[in-house]
């Protein structure tokens, strides 16, 4: 009996757009990101189904087109009509062959790309949103798609069939594609009810899951057409349909693995691989192959090696073994699940920051300042001993007397820590790590707000970081953490960013003020050594005086005596001549008026007046 | 035949281990379990080890990680009761002591809503709390005021007291203060007082090294100033001496006081025209007097 697959072919497209259409709308109202994957997979069956069933049309019209010649050379019995050229004779034959040669493979890059595009919106959406299922409406969302699950899985079972006893090559790929998208529907269901049996990341892995598979599809889709390209044509040899996809016949059944293998093979190659002895000795002992590499896998869960640096806590049924604490080096064990391994770097140095949290931009700056952030920095209460106590009428100074009596300082704190006790690492707590950086935080907070700002930038810093080493480590030990803290150090300790320039203007108010004592100090050297060289000097010229007063009088005592002889031999010529001797030479540069007149009645007068000379008259002096 | 036999082995391995992944269920050390029975919680496991249970969905098995969790709370504003506002975060160790009570009392029994519900307890007992201290309890300088610890621990009273009412099904083990700070308007209050303090600094300085050089320069003008009288002094001892010394030499003119008076007035009439002087002489001034002997110019004619 004969069978019309172009039916199948129709109904199978009805089906794929119908469901696609519900499966979006249940995707949407139950907010499922596997049910939208689906939607999407359903989406490119439809359009496969249509090709498929479109093509299938072509080559019903060649069929009745060549059953028509036949039955016209037959009744004509005249040769002459196939002398005329084929695409005269063979309309639709040619139309198959041009939609083979050309839309055909046009539609597979368009549906490669629909595939691949799909895939990756898909898992950039399902990375977004992570809003859940919405609970009310889970049970008929589930109930809905378990029931496109089954509708799927009938007809695509049919058509399946149908496509292998009919040999209908045309039919197989939307069979597949529909078999596939009952799988997919039944996935989409189940990670509905994994959301209701309180596993509400099941619909987003599904999701990710059928991502990944839509990929695949689009890869194998893209090396089908690149490997096109190379096949060997075979004159009478039947093609495969380009969107016939093994991966999806393979999902929709999983049974024709060799099958779909074998034919792969024969298909790329040109001959029958799957006969040779290689391929039969493959399909028959894979089974034992499969479980022998799954009883390996077993066996090879039996040993662990536990790396240098590391421990591991071997647990049997999550009971930790009686000295279960597996040092470096190579250990038998119960296979999985008896018994697993977990590993800890216990030697390695771990380190968290207190205070900072790192920058790898700034951390590449050679200078580090306090009045540039050099890192995201945090702001911690600190004690102040001394507070002046402004009081005045202004607004501004009003703000100062709220200001509560604690200053703000930035510390930057690396903490480095070693596991020493696996046991209590692993067991105590659930975060140690966190709980590690919450005490260690606790601890700085506490020590600065019982510090002064100052001392602790001062003189007590040294002694700040082993205090902080000494209690940090006390509370990891009173919590029983298994840690040795191996380092706590005041990376830097500085007022915040935006008051820290006012200490350096204080620094600089220090060096001013040096400065200006030193200069005191260079002018009291100066001031002293000039009055002590003038003292020297005051104290030579009198000593000089001394001198020439001792001298001259000798000298005056002895012409005295000389002149004694000269004065009692002739006493008023002596006396004339030493009057008119010195007159002479004293009066030599003087100004000299001598006045001749005998008229005593006149009245002469001199103005006797310095005259000021003409060029002192020039000059400008300011009025300042 | 031998097909036959390793499809059976394969067979009954994939029975096994689904009827395992059905029927057998594993407690780690790290964790307890609730056992419920078509809804209902029938057993509380604590111990670690593989356990039998009825499959899905006769029998569910709820794991929680018995552990102390860690959770810090928001970084949230409070009065102290000195009216200052403070920002304050404190940090817990909690764990589920009650896994049967946790189950039925913890929307979800899930860590999360845990947590959500003992933030809004640690934060009550936190404002309550801190509300009752002034700010210099929290940080002060002196450690002998200081109540960090007091304040701690009533925090954890009041939690674990909220708590052990309720029987939420956990336990607080441990809780501590991780931040403090100060609201943004504040903080800036702060800073301008920092900024005054170093102010006051730079001003102590500046006058302190004004102060300083103006003392040196005084010393130094003193010291200076004794140097040159000394010296002053000094010199008019010495020319003293030379005065003494030169006197020695005036029982020589005692010989002719005439004619020594008479020198002394020249030297005296020579040094007193040593400046620049004017003088008007008539022609009776010796030698001047030469004048008046010369004969008068005739009468014109």
């Amino acid at each position: 009996m004969e069978r019309n697959v172009q039916k199948n072919g129709l109904v199978n497209l009805l089906a794929a757009a119908i469901v696609f259409i519900a499966v979006f709308f249940v995707a949407v109202y139950v907010n499922s990101l596997a049910g939208r994957v689906a939607a999407v997979f359903l989406g490119l069956t439809m359009l496969v189904a249509l090709i498929s069933w479109f093509q299938m049309r072509l080559g019903e019209n060649e069929r009745l087109e060549k059953l028509e010649v036949e039955e016209l050379a037959r009744a004509k019995g005249d040769s002459t009509l196939f002398e005329a050229r084929d695409s005269e004779v063979f309309p639709a034959r040619r139309s198959r062959e041009q939609f083979e040669r050309f839309l055909v493979p046009g539609f597979c890059v368009l549906l490669c790309l629909l595939e691949a595009g799909g895939a990756w919106l898909m898992w950039n959406v399902a990375g977004k949103t992570l809003n859940p299922i919405l609970a009310d409406r889970a049970l008929p969302s589930l109930a809905l798609l378990a029931v496109f699950a089954l509708l799927l899985f009938i007809l695509g079972r049919f058509s399946v069939t149908i496509a292998r006893l009919e040999n209908e090559r045309l039919l197989r790929p939307s069979a597949s594609f529909l078999l596939a998208g009952a799988y997919i529907c039944f996935l989409a269901a189940l990670a509905v009810a994994g959301f209701k049996a309180q596993f509400p990341l099941a619909d987003f892995y599904v999701a990710r899951v059928l991502c990944v598979l839509l990929g695949l599809i689009a890869a194998e889709l893209l090396v089908t057409l690149l490997l096109e390209i190379y096949r060997p044509r075979l004159k009478g040899r039947i093609s495969r349909p380009l969107y016939d996809s093994r991966l999806v016949g393979l999902l929709g059944q999983p049974e024709g693995l060799f099958t779909t293998a074998a034919q792969a093979l024969d298909y790329q190659f040109g001959f029958k691989v799957s006969d040779t002895w290689l391929f039969k000795v493959l399909k028959e002992g894979l089974p034992a192959l499969i479980v022998a590499q799954f009883a390996v896998l077993l066996l090879s869960t039996c040993v662990v090696f536990v790396d240098a640096g590391e421990q591991a806590i071997l647990e049997f049924f999550g009971r930790p073994v009686a000295g279960g604490v597996l040092q470096p080096g190579a250990h038998l064990k119960l296979p999985w699940p008896f018994e697993k391994v977990y590993r800890f770097r216990t030697d390695q140095i771990q380190s968290f920051s207190i205070g900072f949290t790192p920058d790898s931009q700034s951390e590449n700056e050679q200078v580090i300042l306090w009045t540039v952030a050099h890192n995201k920095e945090e702001n911690f209460l600190v004690a102040n001993r001394e507070i002046p106590t402004v009081k005045s009428e202004d607004t501004e100074t009003n703000d100062l007397l709220k200001a509560p009596p604690v200053s703000l300082i930035t510390v930057s704190i690396p903490v480095q820590y070693q596991i020493t006790n696996v046991l209590d690492w692993a067991y105590r707590n659930s975060e140690p790590t966190n709980l590690l950086a919450d005490l260690a935080t606790r601890e700085v907070v506490r020590y600065l707000a019982s510090v002064d700002m100052n001392e602790i930038m001062s003189q007590t810093r040294l002694e700040a970081a082993d205090i902080l080493r000494e209690r940090v480590q006390a509370a990891a030990d009173q919590r029983s953490l298994g840690v040795k803290i191996i380092f706590v150090g005041l990376q830097d300790i500085h007022p915040p960013t935006k008051v820290a320039g006012d200490y350096e203007k204080v620094v600089a108010a220090e060096q001013t003020r040096q400065a200006a004592i030193l200069n005191a100090q260079a002018q009291a050297i100066r001031t002293n050594s000039l009055a002590g060289a003038q003292a020297f000097a005051t104290t030579n010229v009198a000593a000089s005086t001394r001198q020439r007063l001792e001298v001259e009088a000798f000298a005056r005592a002895a012409l005295f005596t000389n002149q004694i002889p000269a004065f009692q031999a002739a006493p008023s010529v002596y006396r004339q001549r030493a009057y008119f001797h010195t007159f002479a030479s004293a009066t030599a540069n003087a100004r000299k008026y001598v006045l001749l007149v005998t008229n005593t009645q006149d009245v002469i007068i001199f103005n006797l007046e310095d005259k000021i000379s003409e060029d002192m008259l020039n000059i400008n002096v300011d009025n300042k | 035949m031998n097909r036959n036999v390793l499809t059976l082995i394969i067979g009954g391995v994939l029975v096994v281990i689904f009827a395992l992944l059905l029927f057998v269920f594993q407690v780690r050390q790290s964790e307890v379990a609730v056992v419920t029975t078509f809804g209902r919680p029938v057993e509380n496991l604590t111990a670690p080890g593989p356990y039998f249970k009825w499959p899905w969905p006769v029998q569910n098995v709820y794991k929680f990680d018995q552990r102390v969790q860690n959770f810090e709370d928001k970084f949230s504003q409070t009065f102290t009761a000195d009216n200052n506002t403070l920002l304050v975060s404190v940090y817990v160790g909690w764990k589920i002591n009650d896994a049967s009570a946790f189950f039925r009392k913890i929307p979800g029994a899930s860590v999360p809503a845990a947590q959500q519900l003992l933030e809004g307890i640690l934060r009550n007992a936190k404002n309550q709390v801190i509300g009752k201290h002034p700010l210099a309890e929290l940080v002060n300088a002196n450690p002998a005021d200081l109540k960090f610890e007091e304040i701690e621990t009533n925090i954890l009273t009041a939690v674990v007291g909220q708590l052990s009412t309720n029987n939420y099904g956990i336990e607080i083990e441990f809780l501590g203060i991780k931040k403090l700070g100060l609201p943004d308007s504040v903080v800036q209050t702060v800073f301008q007082r920092m900024t005054s303090e170093r102010q006051v600094l730079i001003s102590k300085l500046q006058y302190d090294g004004e102060a300083q050089a103006t003392i040196i320069k005084s010393a130094a003008d003193r010291q200076a100033s004794e140097t040159v009288n000394n010296a002053v002094a000094d010199a008019t001892r010495i020319r003293g001496q030379g005065e003494a010394e030169a006197a020695l030499t005036l029982p020589t003119f005692e010989r002719n006081p005439q004619l020594a008076n008479f020198l002394l007035r020249v030297d005296a009439l020579k040094e007193s025209l040593n400046q620049r002087s004017t003088l008007i002489f008539d022609e009776r001034t010796a030698p001047f007097d030469l004048f008046r002997s010369l004969p008068a110019n005739p009468p014109s004619q």
